[in-house]
């Protein structure tokens, strides 16, 4: 969640608590009724126009979270509807993913350039003159903008010698890289399931929070207060994401206190698709295919298929770091229940995949965990634990900050066949990533290894992050030197076993 | 003077970070405006948890504390303020 959004986190990050309390308490769920109660007490409103509506609002919080849709406001129900549904120890996913709560919803005007105060109506008022639609006039005190007639070029805004003349666009569409925001029948905020790739982007840039994602984090906690052989894998963009004096050791040891048997770094399935990557690269690119996109990135991934469905077949088949890590200890543990925790929502929709269903069973955010650990009174600093995470090389490590796929993978090809000349292009945010698949489809990427990530910056400006991009940079380029293994060819863990015959260590020349 | 920031969980969860964050920047600011501050070193200090919002009925989180006054329910805008009302000259 963006860290300057203070309010919108102290509400949406309760509710998190809220919920996994409940689960680990086994309360029973009509107290769901009250819970607005509870976290918006009293009669005065603090965030919006009255206090009915922010518990309005808040009770749809209480919904997406237990997994359930939220409601319009033109239905009548409880907010305990449909609670049966989702009181399981197994994911119970309704679709979509992301949701407008409408009554949370400003209806902010769609993109438009408009004329504010700083106008003085000047003299030369190059604003009318550059306007090639004639749209711009000078009215009684300043400039006005004809909206029917502006084609919204912006040329006005760049002439006025007052900065007089601004951009405005809603923060939801403007995040958008897929242009999956339209309006519904009231202005308001509607998502176009077609376009949409669930990379959460308009979630953390909403600045009244009217868009949220369904949780697992009920069901998950019910499926650990009975199933002992439940395992945790976490991303690599963890580091710092839970205060600056909760340690790696520490954050795993808390997990496993919430109910884990054990926690493994998704970096160790990094390294395993790195591997394989790099093979089908070098196998494939250029003679079958032109160009290889990674296949880490859920929306990326996505995205591709539903804007480039043409292109989808080159990006690459090898199976992303979350869906290795779990198949690295189901290999170990037939009966392992397997949760993914990350930075990421998309990857809610990726462990639903008839291939991944039976690897992944649960995907929850760095967020969610957050409130688990309070709603268990888990202070992680304090924990007292000798050992050391060692699962992953420094370059499986390096997953989580944009570059570090397509790098890892290109050391690692060169390693293979160092013969090869190997280009890279990433990008990061997906309006950079839909340019980057424009130019590919036009031929002008052929030969090229493509990192594609949803999120400015990677995994590491996820949508269900706590800490900010630099802290967890900072932290997580300190983690990944640490690593004792440099290259994935390094890593003990990967033994021929835990890889699919296509990428097998000695297929590959190395011994 | 001495800025404490607590980051146990629950003042994590509800933004700790985000405060840190704001005082660290505010560090550089005053860093490059040194002509108008007091000559004396802003320090920050992420500290664990103190254990006060597990006896407190109410709300308290996050806490932040400056030299030795307890801020509950602290925000980077009001914590930043009261540093610089503190550090600004004149």
């Amino acid at each position: 969640m963006k860290e300057s959004y203070v309010n919108l986190i102290y509400i949406r990050r309760q509710v998190f608590a809220k919920i996994a309390q409940m689960a680990y308490k086994g309360s029973n769920l009509r107290e769901l009724e009250k819970a607005s109660f509870e976290i918006l007490p009293g009669e005065v409103a603090t965030y919006r126009d009255s206090i009915f509506r922010e518990r309005a609002i808040l009770d749809e919080r209480l919904r997406l979270t237990m997994g359930l849709d939220a409601r319009d406001a033109n239905e009548y129900g409880r907010v305990t509807d449909g609670i049966s549904e989702v009181d399981v120890d197994e994911t119970h996913f309704i679709e979509p993913l992301v949701n407008v709560i409408t009554h949370a919803c400003e209806a902010c005007p769609t993109k438009a350039f408009m004329v504010t105060d700083n106008c003085r109506k000047c003299l030369a008022h190059p604003c009318t003159n550059v306007c090639p639609t004639n749209a711009v006039s000078i009215g009684k005190s300043r400039a006005i903008i004809d909206q029917d007639k502006c084609i919204k070029c912006g040329r006005c805004k760049t002439t006025c010698p007052y900065s007089a003349i601004v951009q405005y666009e809603r923060p939801c569409a403007a995040a958008c890289g897929v242009n999956a925001i339209d309006s519904d029948y009231l202005g308001r905020a509607q998502i176009n399931r077609n376009r949409c790739v669930s990379c959460g982007r308009c979630i953390i840039q909403c600045p009244y929070g009217a868009i949220a994602d369904k949780s697992q984090i009920y069901q998950l906690i019910k499926a650990l207060k009975t199933d002992s052989h439940m395992y945790a894998i976490i991303a690599p963009s963890f580091i710092g994401q839970f205060g600056p004096l909760a340690s790696p050791l520490q954050i795993a040891e808390g997990i496993k206190q919430l109910g884990f048997k054990d926690v493994i770094e998704v970096s160790l399935g990094a390294d395993i698709t790195t591997l394989r990557e790099a093979k089908e690269y070098l196998e494939k690119v250029p003679g079958e295919i032109p160009y290889m996109g990674t296949s880490c990135c859920n929306s990326w991934a996505i995205m591709v298929e539903k804007l480039f469905p043409d292109q989808y077949e080159y990006i690459s088949d090898s199976s992303s770091p979350m869906v290795e890590t779990a198949r690295y200890i189901k290999k170990k543990d037939p009966d392992a229940r397997i949760t993914f925790i990350g930075p990421c929502i998309s990857k809610k929709l990726e462990a639903l995949r008839d291939d991944v269903k039976d690897y992944v069973h649960f995907v929850i955010t760095f967020e969610e965990l957050m409130g688990m650990f309070v709603a268990e009174e888990i202070e992680l600093s304090e924990i007292e634990i000798e050992s050391k995470i060692e699962d992953a090389s420094t370059l499986g490590r390096g997953y989580a900050i944009a570059g570090g796929v397509a790098e890892a993978v290109k050391t690692t090809a060169m390693a293979l066949d160092p013969s090869k000349e190997i280009q890279v292009e990433n990008a990061s945010t997906l309006h950079e990533c839909v340019k980057l698949m424009k130019l590919a489809k036009a031929g002008k990427k052929n030969g090229y290894l493509l990192e594609g990530m949803a999120c400015e910056g990677g995994c590491i400006a996820g949508p269900g992050t706590i800490a900010s991009v630099n802290r967890v940079r900072k932290a997580v380029t300190e983690f990944t030197k640490q690593s004792p293994y440099k290259t994935p060819f390094d890593n003990a863990h990967i033994k021929e076993e835990n890889l699919p015959e296509e990428a097998s260590v000695t297929n590959m020349n190395l011994s | 003077m001495k800025v404490k920031v607590c980051v146990g969980s629950n003042c994590t969860l509800l933004g700790s970070m985000g405060i840190l964050d704001q005082i660290e920047e505010l560090q550089d600011l005053i860093r490059e405006d040194e002509d108008n501050y007091k000559d004396e070193e802003l320090e920050v200090e992420a500290i664990k948890c103190l254990g006060h919002c597990k006896i407190s009925n109410e709300k308290i989180a996050p806490i932040a504390i400056i030299d030795d006054e307890v801020i509950l329910n602290a925000t980077s805008q009001v914590v930043m303020e009261k540093i610089v009302n503190k550090m600004r000259k004149g």
